[in-house]
């Protein structure tokens, strides 16, 4: 069972379980009764998002026996704490009914991991172009700022810029706001 | 002597009780002890738990139980915790929904919280005669004084909640939306999530946590072992740091709500969030407004010592509960988790603090002094909703 709110990871991670000859019995997104759904379907594994607010709900059902005869517990021996490690840092999680082969629990957990990571590392990189998009306009506004007020050519415009920002230890983008921020206010 | 780490990450859940935290990082306090920290606003107690684990938070506001179950490796991961700081007392209340809340009217004989967990056996009774579902109360995570204060008091009535009761855990800000989806009849949980649900008609607050136990323990500053060994100058500055947030806190917490508020690490309207603080949340059958004093304490009555004493409590509930295997012999930890001693490195010097690390509990009905280093210290009411004294030193938990 997959419990994630990002639909395109939860199919992706689907269709890598699917091609190890995994079953995936569900894909959830988070608070919509998880605990239901996991008494109902019995899945052996449940692999959830670090970030849902629902692995408290598992907890509490793994810690309570008497309602269930195979509970569910945290992938949680000593010897995989590396694996755990890995985990977290991908922001993946997973439970485990009681008594499984490992070598099969490994697996799907390593995949979790690998799928996890991979998005995460797209979802940095959009992050990062984003920033550097926006860091980029904010420069430009700011050169512009300068040769419009300052009448300085494109040129000049920018060495000043890079002066500043190596004279005041600043990064770029921060000496390109600090200019906006000047102009706005004199033209208040 | 020099801080080890100056760049930190701490972890907390939105709850009125993360204030230190955010005060301490809001208002500068970390930084007058040159540390830089960054807040970590998590979505589970559990991720909170791993998240420290692993080293991807330095430290964070914790369960206090939590700190035990993981130490013990119950439920989890095995990793020894530590911690030297209590977050503050009190904050818990327990809610049922409105339909609850009538069918208790009807059976009960007395208003008072005890009369309250009576009549709710009644409706317990009557619903497994008439072969209904049993009712569902929700609490935070298993390891959570929520469970064991909804727990010891139904239990101060006769009803044995892991018996009659059906238990589950929810996120604390979805408590409300599942009383008003039938999804359970009544939950215990840290504010302002029981004002939210109030104030949006959701259910009736039935007894506050104080009325439980007054003054209770319930969030703790928590951190690794292994972490508080490495990094020993730089844990003593955050608790001076959480020390001072504290104190301004409880020196006006309706001046400090609004950083929970305008942070956006509490999303909730303002209003809901000074309820408690204002003495406008209706309480038990009689729906009467309840005091101040009933909610957070921050920083007065040595709320934020870590009291070993407390700790012998919840072992006590953990094996009441039936969360401790025969095996684990959890007194042997106690003193390694509770560590009273780093508290008094770092503060013995500016105050006084209690001589002892363990007090009894049930025996105040009012503010009372006890012994302290230099001189009385004023420590808050302590009465038990079942009249019973508890004694550390007759709990199985140090046998």
């Amino acid at each position: 069972m997959l419990v994630d709110d990002l639909p395109a990871r939860a199919a992706l991670l689907e269709q890598a379980l699917r091609d190890q000859q995994f079953e995936v019995v569900a894909r959830l997104a988070t608070a919509a009764g998880l605990a239901d759904e996991v008494a109902r379907l019995e899945p052996d594994v449940i692999i959830i998002d670090i970030d849902s607010p629902d692995r408290d709900t598992l907890e509490h059902m793994a810690s309570l026996h008497r309602d269930n005869p195979r509970p569910v517990v945290m992938f949680a021996g000593e010897r995989e704490t590396a694996t755990i490690e890995r985990a977290v840092r991908a922001g993946v999680s997973a439970y485990i009914v009681d008594g499984l082969n490992p070598g099969r629990v490994r697996t799907i957990v390593d995949v979790a991991i690998a799928r996890f990571r991979e998005y995460q590392a797209l979802r940095r990189e959009l992050e990062e172009t984003r920033t550097q998009l926006a860091d980029r306009k904010q420069i430009d506004r700011a050169k512009a700022l300068l040769m419009r007020h300052r009448k300085m050519s494109e040129e000049a415009a920018y060495k000043a810029m890079r002066k500043m920002a190596m004279d005041r230890g600043q990064r770029l983008p921060e000496v390109a706001a600090n200019i906006i921020d000047v102009f706005d206010l004199s033209e208040e | 002597m020099s801080i080890e780490k100056r760049k930190l990450k701490l972890g907390y859940i939105p709850l009125t009780d993360c204030l230190p935290l955010v005060a301490a990082a809001e208002l500068g306090l970390f930084a007058d002890e040159g540390l830089e920290v960054e807040l970590s606003r998590e979505a589970s107690w559990s991720t909170v738990r791993d998240k420290l684990i692993v080293g991807e938070l330095d430290g964070a506001q914790l369960l206090a139980p939590m700190a035990l179950s993981a130490t013990l490796g119950l439920g989890g991961l095995r990793k020894p915790m530590v911690t030297a700081f209590s977050l503050g007392l009190n904050g818990n209340a327990i809610t049922v929904s409105n339909a609850l809340f009538a069918e208790l009217g009807l059976h009960a004989e007395e208003a008072s919280p005890l009369g309250a967990a009576a009549a709710l056996g009644k409706v317990v009774a009557q619903r497994r005669e008439r072969g209904r579902q049993p009712l569902v109360l929700a609490t935070v995570f298993p390891f959570s004084n929520h469970n064991y204060l909804l727990r010891y008091w139904l239990a101060a009535a006769g009803v044995d909640a892991g018996r009659d009761i059906k238990l589950v855990a929810l996120p604390p800000s979805q408590m409300g939306a599942n009383l008003r989806l039938g999804h359970i009849d009544g939950f215990c949980v840290g504010e302002p999530w029981n004002s939210c649900a109030v104030a949006e008609g959701h259910g009736r607050c039935l007894v506050t946590g104080y009325e439980i136990w007054q003054n209770a323990p319930e969030k703790v500053f928590g951190v690794v072992g292994d972490w508080a060994m490495q990094h020993p100058e730089t844990h003593a500055a955050l608790l001076r740091a959480l020390d001072r947030a504290c104190a301004w806190i409880d020196d006006d917490p309706l001046q400090a709500l609004p950083l929970l508020h305008r942070g956006e690490h509490v999303d909730v309207p303002i209003e809901q969030l000074q309820m408690p603080f204002n003495g406008e949340l209706h309480v038990g059958l009689g729906q009467q407004r309840r005091g101040r004093d009933h909610f957070h304490v921050f920083h007065r009555f040595a709320a934020n010592f870590p009291w070993r004493s407390h700790a012998c409590w919840m072992v006590d509930q953990m094996a009441r509960s039936g969360q401790l295997p025969d095996a684990v012999m959890a007194s042997n930890v106690i003193a390694e988790v509770w560590r009273s001693d780093i508290y008094r490195a770092v503060f013995g010097d500016s105050r006084s603090l209690p001589l002892h690390d363990y007090k009894s509990e049930g025996e105040h009905h009012l503010a009372w002094q006890c012994e302290g280093s230099r001189g009385a210290v004023t420590l808050g009411p302590d009465r038990l909703v079942d009249a019973a004294v508890y004694s550390p030193q007759s709990s199985p938990a140090l046998a």
